[in-house]
């Protein structure tokens, strides 16, 4: 399987300062979100990328990517109909290749360095196959994710064939259908925000727009549907794959979010030490404050 | 190899099916011992649950029924009183332990082998339900409830369309409906989880969902059948759990989670197991300490709650439709469909999700301390089906422990298997009804595990026969032919119920059957058990052209059979008919108040609750300031008010509300009734008032009952008593006969009490109670001593006088039964007794004493929770209405208490029943007294002829005491053998030292007691003598306090138990009198034990106890 092409969804529009954000990358550089997410798909081999923005958009992301803004095309959301309707919006640009795909407020870390994206596309050109990145992620954690569920993949590190997807299971759900061999109990495989997907997952999804059942209780045609409803569907249509990833995703569009994301890219990278002695100083100057002994 | 533990493990069939009666009535003591050994081998060593539950059972059987009177076991022995705690702290094998121990020192006894009896029997059950237990929290979907020990971990969220507020300011309501189940076979309770679990293939039943209505009597103002249980859940603004349930008109706001595990707290205990068990409050937060707004600010976001109600419409308790488990189903259903636990918001349930509701309403069942069987949530399911046990494979929980799966299979009957006009031809045909009785089915179900477990040869066939009549009614049911059906299903009730549990039919059910036989003939095709036990919710199959005037004649018919039978028989409510149509649809729900309502019911249902919940909720709105309201509070209010002028459902509401908000005057008709009965009793206030001085200041309360601590208490050695267990010589049988002969005897009954043990508190007349049938008729405790009197009559050649004597409670449906024939072939005489006493509501002290320091049994784990949460209403019950206050809050004669049977005789003697009975049979010179439920009692001549031979003033009849015999006994008390009272002993283990149990049978010479009161035969006329005489005696007995349960009625078959204060004094005390000579006598147990409580029943009959007091009576029909 040829992968070549990639699309981040950046278009919500309460969100879309997020990959303007800038931080300091494990490297040690100072880059905007957006610019570290590009870099992620670059490293993973890939080439033509494919921004969903909220329209206005293109030039402040474009000027946020520097030298990386000459293989970024943008294509808007005109309306705010949610998630899945902004993959979809790529239908055109993605045509009938598989595609590399990330969300825009998520960064990822892996313990070890090198990159998360370039672990999934590899799997991908292996298997031929769709694959999406997950992680075993308590159950008190199902209100936030999609999950999916289905057996470990035979002779493979994991590695599981995706049989269900839901889109944020209630434990109830979630521990009659999303079962996986190997997990702690009341742990599930939920979406670490990474996929390659085949095209046919356009397909699915216009097909789920269509529909009323896709509509918001307002009335908004589509907004109600979630990636995973179309992804549930490929996994009865073709070979979808799951790759348990054990680096961290860092969701920056929750509170302390970004803060959250700085810190743990410089614990993962060559800062690290003054990272620490840094932590370190403001927890004992805070207790020294507070009249205790130091520890 | 043992035989036992051979036919437990066996891997045939036949061989595993038999029964445990076959081989142990044959075997003599000694090899059942051995037996025992290998069995309690089997139960520790053996890993598979139904062979070690079985061998607990066996266990239990033999000691109970087998070993007992088998040449090698002594009748006398201890019960250590370790054991007895042991088993009360559910300590179960330690008990064990404990029991064997002594019964290897001290050897086998009928004393240890009840103890032993009792702790196998218990461990059985308490084996399964942990079982059960394991089996509800390990199913999938389930499990993660229990892990979820904290707020911010709590990973349900409210569905989002019910989290917005309307236009209107109202948030969406979502009504969840969900039919009630019937039981089209009454499959022998086949459906008990623990039978389904070892015997799935005989696990079956054939359950329809139906919806219900009152029959009204006037055509135009019956409402059309609808789902009878109703659930509402809607998001409110407060940070609260808000419950309230319609029915049972209770409301409450919790805030912190040890409230939500309260159960017993209020009426809303079904509600929180809801919530519970739905996960909105995961099991796994009990004891959370975090505030409950935490827990909500997670579910529906910070500042905002959830109130659930529910509604039950118009169904009274005991219907045996499974209204509860329906009701806690929907409950369950509504919550989880609330949380995306259901894809659906509204609309059905698929397979899966009724399966979970199914499962989720048996963990909520056992967490508010209930427990039905898997059919009950049959409702939740549409139409008709099959609900079998299924065998548990690889995968299941319950795989390689039990045979079958807790959980059951459904198979929906689709109209190609049972067509339209069928469905609609059984409707056309059946009246159901409520017969007004609301009984406790616990022990039925008990019993019915037992005996399957036992394997009881005709309890067995009559298994295989129902299971048999479930494939007949099944092949009607294809067929059409409704009127097979009705004849088999009360061939059913005939034959294999009762032949399993005899006591699922009672007098009532027969006397309906019989009366509908009689108006309908040939039309009535048959009567239909609809679970349980009979007398509650029954059906009756009729001609379809004849159902209407069935309707109104059934109701005729009970109505007037429970006005003659209602002081005998405990009935909680008026008997009523109803309407019925099968339900198509099981679980169903609606979004009441659509996105953007405006105008209430121009876009659908408006976002209101049920017009009874407004009652209910409303008074308090309105008392507060408007400002402290919310304003989703303001909001509701200005709806209601706008749309209850048109609202069908709310045009009752108004009216009903000012009424409820507006001053009423007190009812004082039944304070009028009380004064009038107090005065008809002489009651004598002074002392009433001196009672309630002693019991406040503390001189007497239920500590003070105990005699001093510095008393010798010890045993009496049997040398000092004869022993008439195994008979007596010749020479008092002809003493006896001749003084019987001679007509010197008469009996005496003692029927004042209510025996309140015996129906909880329900206030009917036990004695009159047809309990048991005897001799093919269901026969009450009056009849039968009745008849046994007669046959002493007709064998010694004289006619005996009967004596029963009466209080308040019972004289009038006494005097009005005897008018109904029945006989002793002698002088039937009544003596009623005037002295009462007014009830009092507790002193906290009294209540902490009875619930700390008298032993109780420590019950399963959750069930002792709901207990005490139990206790603290309970006292604050009784701190509210005053301690030491009249008890006046009831019916007249649940206020006011007959005051000890130590009365009773002295009655004989002031209403001159005695004196005239002395003027017409000079002669006479014995009294035999008795208790109304020692049923075994008769006038045996070896016991009268021992009487006369010792010259005792009185002789006291006593028994080897076994675990369940508590109450005191035969002592030597400082140096005198007397018999003291459970209450006065100083330390509860004396007890346990006391071998004899005081039968209260007694033989009393006249001339002698009347001595010993200072009177003599020609001093009875003076009454003002007798007076004195007696008040003197009285003086001298100790009075004793104690706590006594009565029920409260009200609303629809509801029922609250109070513990209130009473005192009394008791005969048994007349013995420590110095002047008084008294002769004791050990007689059979089958003679000397009572029945106190209906639970004892199933035993009485099962070890021959039934057939022996069968054998002393002559009936008259």
């Amino acid at each position: 399987m040829e992968i070549t092409k990639a699309v981040i969804t950046a278009a919500r529009r309460t969100q879309r300062s997020l990959p303007l954000q800038t931080i300091i990358d494990s490297d040690g550089v100072e880059k905007s979100v957006l610019r570290i997410l590009v870099e992620e798909v670059i490293e993973a081999g890939i080439d033509e990328i494919c921004v969903i923005v909220y329209p206005g958009d293109e030039t402040a992301y474009a000027a946020t990517v520097g030298e990386h803004a000459g293989r970024l095309q943008f294509v808007q959301q005109e309306k705010q109909l949610g998630y899945a309707h902004a993959v979809y919006c790529a239908r055109e640009f993605v045509g009938s290749d598989s595609f590399l795909h990330l969300v825009g407020d998520h960064l990822y870390v892996r313990p070890n360095g090198g990159r998360c994206a370039a672990r999934v596309v590899e799997a991908a050109r292996l298997h031929n196959s769709s694959v999406s990145a997950v992680q075993a992620t308590r159950e008190t954690l199902l209100p936030y994710f999609g999950a999916v569920g289905g057996p470990r993949l035979p002779g493979q590190t994991g590695l599981y064939q995706v049989e269900t997807v839901i889109e944020k299971p209630t434990p109830t759900e979630a521990e009659q259908r999303l079962v996986a061999s190997g997990l702690r109990s009341g742990h599930y495989l939920c979406f670490f925000g990474i996929h390659v997907l085949t095209a046919t997952v356009m397909e699915l999804l216009g097909g789920l727009l269509s529909s009323a059942d896709a509509d918001e209780a307002d009335g908004s045609p589509g907004a109600g549907l979630s990636l995973s409803a179309a992804l549930n569907l490929l996994a009865q249509r073709e070979q979808y794959l799951a790759l348990e990833q054990r680096g961290m995703r860092l969701d920056i569009g929750v509170k302390y979010g970004l803060l959250t994301a700085q810190i743990a890219l410089a614990l993962n990278g060559q800062d690290r030490d003054e990272m620490l002695t840094r932590l370190l100083e403001l927890l004992m100057s805070r207790s020294m404050q507070e009249g205790e002994e130091p520890v | 190899m043992s035989t036992l533990v051979g036919i437990i493990t066996a891997a045939d069939e036949e061989t595993r099916n038999r029964s445990l009666e076959q081989f142990a009535r044959s075997a003599s003591a000694e090899t059942l011992l051995r037996e025992c050994e290998a069995l309690d081998r089997l139960r520790r060593e053996n890993e598979n649950l139904y062979e070690q539950v079985r061998a607990l059972f066996f266990l239990h059987s033999i000691h109970r029924f087998h070993l007992p009177g088998k040449p090698g076991i002594a009748g006398r022995g201890v019960i250590p009183f370790r054991g007895f705690e042991e088993l009360r702290n559910r300590r179960f094998e330690e008990a064990i332990e404990t029991f064997l121990r002594h019964q290897a020192q001290a050897g086998p006894s009928e004393a240890l082998s009840s103890g032993l009896s009792a702790a196998y029997r218990q461990l059985g059950f308490q084996t399964l339900a942990d079982q059960v237990r394991r089996s509800v929290r390990s199913i999938a979907g389930n499990q993660w409830m229990f892990r979820v020990g904290h707020p911010s971990d709590h990973p349900l969220r409210v569905h989002r369309r019910l989290l917005r507020p309307l236009a209107n300011g109202l948030f969406p309501v979502l009504r969840e409906t969900t039919p009630v189940r019937m039981d089209l076979t009454h499959s022998g309770w086949s459906d008990i989880f623990f039978l389904g679990m070892d015997f799935p293939e005989g696990a079956r039943v054939l359950n329809i969902s139906i919806d219900l209505s009152l029959e009204s009597g006037d055509p135009t103002q019956g409402q059309p059948p609808r789902p009878p249980v109703e659930g509402y859940f809607r998001v409110i603004d407060r940070p609260v759990l808000r419950l309230a349930s319609v029915d049972l008109q209770a409301s409450a706001e919790i805030t912190t989670f040890a409230e939500v595990f309260d159960f017993a707290r209020d009426h809303l205990g079904l509600l929180k197991a809801a919530l519970i068990a739905a996960g909105i409050v995961p099991p796994g937060m009990e004891g959370a300490h975090q505030p409950l707004s935490d827990l909500l600010t997670q579910l529906v976001g910070s500042g905002q709650g959830i109130e659930l109600v529910s509604k039950v419409n118009d169904i009274p308790k005991g219907s045996r439709l499974a209204v509860s488990t329906s009701l806690l189903a929907c409950l369950i259903t509504v919550c989880m469909r609330a949380t995306g636990q259901a894809r659906s918001l509204t609309g059905g349930l698929c397979e899966v999700e009724r399966r979970l509701v199914a499962a989720r309403a048996i963990l909520g069942e056992w967490l508010g301390g209930s427990g039905g069987g898997w059919q009950d949530s049959g409702g939740v399911w549409p139409g008709i089906k099959l609900i079998e046990g299924r065998l548990s494979t690889e995968g299941d929980p319950e795989f390689g422990v039990s045979r079958g799966r807790l959980l059951p299979g459904h198979h929906l009957f689709g109209k190609d298997e049972i067509s339209e006009e069928t469905r609609r031809a059984l409707q056309a045909s059946l009246v159901l009804v409520h017969g007004g009785m609301a009984q406790d089915v616990g022990p039925i179900l008990e019993m019915v595990t037992e005996k399957y477990l036992l394997r009881s040869q005709e309890e067995w066939m009559g298994r295989q026969q129902a299971i048999g009549t479930l494939d007949e009614i099944l092949g009607y049911l294809k067929a059409g032919n409704i009127r097979a059906i009705g004849e088999a299903t009360e061939r059913n009730f005939k034959g294999p119920i009762q032949t399993i549990i005899p006591w699922a039919g009672n007098l009532y059910t027969d006397r309906l059957i019989q009366q509908v036989r009689a108006a309908f003939g040939e039309h009535f095709w048959g009567f239909w058990m609809l679970g349980g036990m009979s007398g509650g919710g029954m059906g009756f199959l009729f001609d379809p052209r004849h159902k209407s005037s069935a309707k109104v004649r059934l109701q005729e018919i009970m109505d007037k059979t429970k006005t003659r039978m209602e002081r005998s028989v405990p009935f909680a409510m008026q008997p009523v008919v109803y309407d019925f149509e099968i339900d198509e649809r099981g679980a169903w729900a609606e979004l009441h108040g659509r996105a953007g309502e405006s105008e209430g019911l121009a876009d659908g249902p408006a976002a209101l609750m049920p017009g009874d919940y407004y009652l209910l909720t409303f008074p308090d709105i309105l008392r507060r300031d408007p400002w402290l309201l919310s304003p989703a509070q303001r909001a509701e209010l200005e709806i209601f008010g706008a749309l209850s002028a048109g609202d069908p459902a709310l045009v009752d509401v108004l009216p009903s509300l000012f009424q409820r908000m507006l001053p009423q005057k007190q009812e004082d008709d039944s304070q009028d009734s009380l004064s009038a009965m107090l005065a008809a009793n002489a009651f004598d206030r002074e002392q009433h008032e001196q009672i309630r001085g002693d019991l406040r200041s503390g001189r007497i309360g239920l500590a003070q009952n105990r005699l001093p601590t510095r008393s010798l208490i010890e045993e009496v050695p049997p040398e000092e008593l004869v022993d008439a267990t195994t008979g007596l010589p010749k020479r008092f049988d002809e003493i006896g006969w001749a003084a019987l002969n001679a007509g010197e005897v008469a009996v005496v009954t003692l029927a004042g009490g209510a025996g309140s043990r015996w129906s909880q508190g329900a206030g009917v007349v036990k004695a009159l109670n047809p309990f048991a049938r005897l001799a093919g008729r269901h026969r009450n405790f009056i009849e039968i001593h009745l008849a046994k009197t007669r046959r002493s009559g007709r064998l010694c050649g004289t006619p005996l006088p009967h004596v029963i004597t009466t209080s308040y409670l019972t004289h009038r449906a006494l005097a009005d039964a005897l008018g109904d024939g029945f006989g002793s072939g002698g002088p039937l005489l009544l003596s009623p007794g005037n002295s009462v006493g007014l009830r009092m509501t507790p002193m906290v002290r009294d209540l902490r004493f009875d619930w700390e320091e008298t032993s109780r049994q420590v019950l399963d784990i959750q069930a002792e929770k709901v207990r005490e949460s139990q206790h603290s209403a309970l006292i604050n019950w009784a701190r509210s209405q005053g301690e030491g206050s009249d008890y006046v809050d009831n019916l007249p004669d649940q206020c006011i208490h007959p005051v000890g049977h130590w009365y009773e005789l002295p009655h004989l003697l002031r209403n001159g029943v005695l004196r005239g009975l002395l003027e017409e049979r000079p002669q006479l010179q014995y009294l035999m007294m008795h208790n109304i439920d020692t049923v075994g009692a008769n006038v045996d001549p070896g016991l009268l002829g021992l009487h006369i031979s010792a010259q005792k003033a009185m002789t006291a009849e006593l028994i080897h005491r076994r675990l369940e015999d508590r109450g005191g006994g035969l002592a030597r008390i400082d140096g005198s053998v007397r018999l003291v009272e459970g209450l006065a002993l100083p330390r509860e283990e004396i007890e346990f030292r006391l071998t004899y149990y005081n039968t209260n049978t007694f033989w009393i010479h006249i001339d002698r007691l009347l001595a010993t009161l200072g009177l003599e035969r020609t001093s009875l006329e003076d009454e003002r003598s007798v007076t004195e005489a007696l008040g003197r005696m009285a003086a001298r007995m100790p009075t004793y306090v104690t706590l006594k349960e009565v029920k409260k009625r009200w609303g629809r078959g509801q029922e609250d138990v109070f513990p209130v204060t009473q005192f009394e004094k008791l005969w048994g005390d007349m013995t420590a009198l110095p002047e008084m000579d008294c002769g004791y006598v050990v007689v059979p147990r089958m003679r000397g034990q009572q029945l106190k409580e209906v639970a004892q029943l199933d035993g009485w009959l099962r070890d021959g106890s039934a057939a022996y007091v069968e054998d002393l009576c002559d009936w008259p029909d």
